[in-house]
């Protein structure tokens, strides 16, 4: 318990800098990002137009100490503003609508890839040396060294224009109402193969990776040894001897993961044009939404920090030796 | 640091992958001599399909694919490493001093680096870029080494700690050596292979992060990279009007160059896994190279 709210302490110190970063950044950048921000219209605001400009996306005047309190306090409230490219829709609703596709699309990727990672992972540690586990580890050097931008592309050239298979962008047929309806559900499955095939290809080699190798080192275990003289069948030693302690690590590298399908799945849907969060932050940052970045920067913290605070209670769930300390 | 180089030489997809990087590298110094065209110049019409003339095709405005692919491999290279470089060297000093140190120093640097690794790299860096505009390879390379060392502390910190209880450290402080010298001529050559997985799986991450950030569209247009040649690719809608040349041509060339280093990553952690037994600190690093940072 001690060990979860220690913890929990870091990751608010942790939230409240981040955010700190996220407040300053703009501001210790050359140029005033409020006039960049409303001179790309091209036209000449009066003094008067800009003030009240300022107010209705959210800028306070005044000293930093004061700008930065009101930040603050409106990061509590969930308060982050409008977005200038969606004007008017606030901040948060234009974030929300995204984080649907981007959970959905990465949460499945994610699962999917961890799950046949981790198999592969068990079955090419088992057969240490065997073909198999050749063309396993080769692959997963090959998947996890080749970039997410080069990987995106290349299979939306086969899949999306060289063969004609599947669509080349949007989450659903954009003739399409969205509904739950069938038509419109099949939609969405069409549209997310490709994405979804990139971001598998670019994780599953990772946990393949990691599971391999913590199997390897805990296979010399005495344990092990132990499980097979007394006779036990090879699927009950792999699996619930070598396997289960060997999950252990790999949990850890999924919050490692969370950071990378981020970034992943930025590229991925830039790529695909998926109108996921790194796609909206992507836009953002073309049309120099400052809002919407820094609402979008707040919320990847976020997932990541809880990403993190969830491993830390799946440890102490999964290690007892935590528990006692 | 012995063991480690005849290790190297006898590894075979530490060959594979030094003959790969090596290639490319010798591609990049010749440069001039292997085309006689200006990669920046318009030299043909444009989207021509590769022929004699232009071995690789010509991209939307008239340049010469191949000349871009060779003098962009220099950029690459050279934000790579460079980058690479200052990230290990920040992450191994901060290591050290924070392992060594202990007390204080150790919590203040653990707790910043802590800080660091869970604020997310590729949308701060993207954020970075654009409030800075057209940022040019130095300046990316800049930002990727002030922002990406967390990790290569955190190992190394560990491994300082686990170090510094040997005897020779311990008689090292006896004779009253001076800490500084501890810390670079008793501690750090025993580092080394970390160090090296830091450097190789740095630079990785280096060259990925800057192609995927000049991809977006955040670099420098004068650049010739094989970041901007995709986003130019991209801008001029090479997939769907066909030009396959134009695009595909930058994304074989950094599949190759990270499939080379990765190939020595693996090849340096499998040389030095047997000596290193601290388990978890070197899992979650190795891990964070094949699955982590690196994947953009």
């Amino acid at each position: 318990m001690a060990f979860l709210l220690r913890r929990l302490g870091f990751y608010l110190a942790a939230f409240i800098a981040a955010a700190t970063i996220n407040f300053f950044l703009p501001r210790l950048m050359p140029g005033d990002p409020i006039q960049i921000m409303f001179s790309s219209t091209g036209t000449e605001l009066s003094a008067e137009n800009l003030a009240s400009l300022k107010l209705t996306f959210g800028f306070v005047d005044g000293p930093l100490w004061q700008q930065y309190l009101t930040y603050l306090k409106s990061i509590f409230t969930g308060d982050l503003g409008r977005s200038i490219k969606y004007f008017p829709l606030p901040v948060t609703e234009v974030l929300g609508h995204a984080l649907i596709w981007t959970v959905a699309l990465m949460g499945t990727a994610t699962l999917i890839s961890f799950t046949l990672g981790t198999f592969l992972g068990i079955l090419a540690a088992w057969r240490r040396g065997s073909v198999f586990d050749v063309v396993v580890s080769v692959g997963a050097i090959f998947a996890t060294s080749v970039p997410a931008v080069v990987t995106s592309l290349i299979v939306l050239f086969f899949f999306g224009f060289t063969l004609n298979w599947f669509p080349t962008g949007y989450s659903a047929d954009p003739a399409l109402d969205p509904a739950f309806s069938l038509t419109y559900i099949l939609s969405v499955l069409y549209h997310g193969i490709l994405p979804m095939l990139t971001l598998c290809t670019v994780l599953t080699g990772g946990f393949a990776v990691t599971m391999r190798n913590n199997m390897i080192n805990l296979l010399g275990e005495d344990y092990i040894v132990m499980g097979r003289a007394k006779g036990l069948s090879d699927s009950r030693v792999m699996i619930w001897y070598a396997a289960r302690n060997a999950l252990l690590p790999t949990v850890s590298s999924l919050a490692i993961a969370i950071g990378t399908v981020l970034g992943g799945s930025l590229v991925t849907e830039v790529v695909f044009n998926y109108p996921g969060l790194g796609n909206i932050l992507y836009q953002a940052i073309l049309a120099r939404d400052y809002p919407v970045i820094q609402g979008q920067l707040l919320i990847m913290t976020i997932a990541m920090l809880v990403a993190n605070f969830i491993v830390d209670i799946s440890y102490v769930l999964l290690d007892p030796r935590l528990r006692r300390t | 640091m012995q063991p480690l180089i005849a290790g190297l030489v006898r590894n075979r997809k530490a060959l594979v992958g030094m003959i790969i990087l090596l290639i490319i590298v010798l591609i990049a110094l010749a440069a001039p001599l292997l085309t006689e065209y200006d990669p920046a110049a318009r030299v043909g019409r444009p989207h021509q399909p590769p022929s004699a003339e232009h071995w690789l095709g010509t991209t939307r405005i008239g340049q010469d694919v191949f000349a871009r692919l060779i003098y962009g491999a220099r950029t690459s290279l050279a934000v790579g490493f460079g980058a690479g470089l200052l990230i290990t060297v920040l992450g191994t000093a901060l290591g050290i001093i924070a392992g060594y140190r202990g007390g204080k120093t150790d919590e203040a640097i653990s707790f910043f680096t802590n800080m660091v690794l869970v604020v997310p790299n590729l949308p701060l860096l993207l954020v970075l870029a654009s409030f800075i505009g057209q940022a040019s390879p130095l300046v990316i390379a800049v930002i990727l080494g002030c922002t990406s060392w967390a990790w290569g502390a955190r190992v190394t910190r560990a491994e300082t700690l686990s170090v510094k209880q040997k005897d020779f450290v311990k008689s090292a402080e006896m004779m009253g050596e001076p800490r500084w010298r501890i810390m670079t001529f008793e501690i750090f050559p025993n580092l080394i292979s970390i160090v090296g997985i830091n450097f190789i799986g740095s630079v990785i991450f280096a060259i990925i992060t800057e192609a995927t950030l000049e991809f977006l569209g955040l670099g420098d247009p004068k650049t010739v990279s094989w970041g901007m040649m995709l986003y130019n690719a991209q801008k001029a809608s090479a997939l769907s009007v066909g030009a396959w040349w134009d695009i595909l041509t930058p994304c074989f060339a950094l599949a190759l160059l990270g499939i080379g280093l990765s190939l020595l990553n693996f090849a340096v952690d499998e040389i030095a896994n047997p000596r290193l037994r601290t388990g978890n600190s070197m899992s979650r690093w190795s891990a964070l190279i094949r699955s982590g940072e690196g994947r953009l």
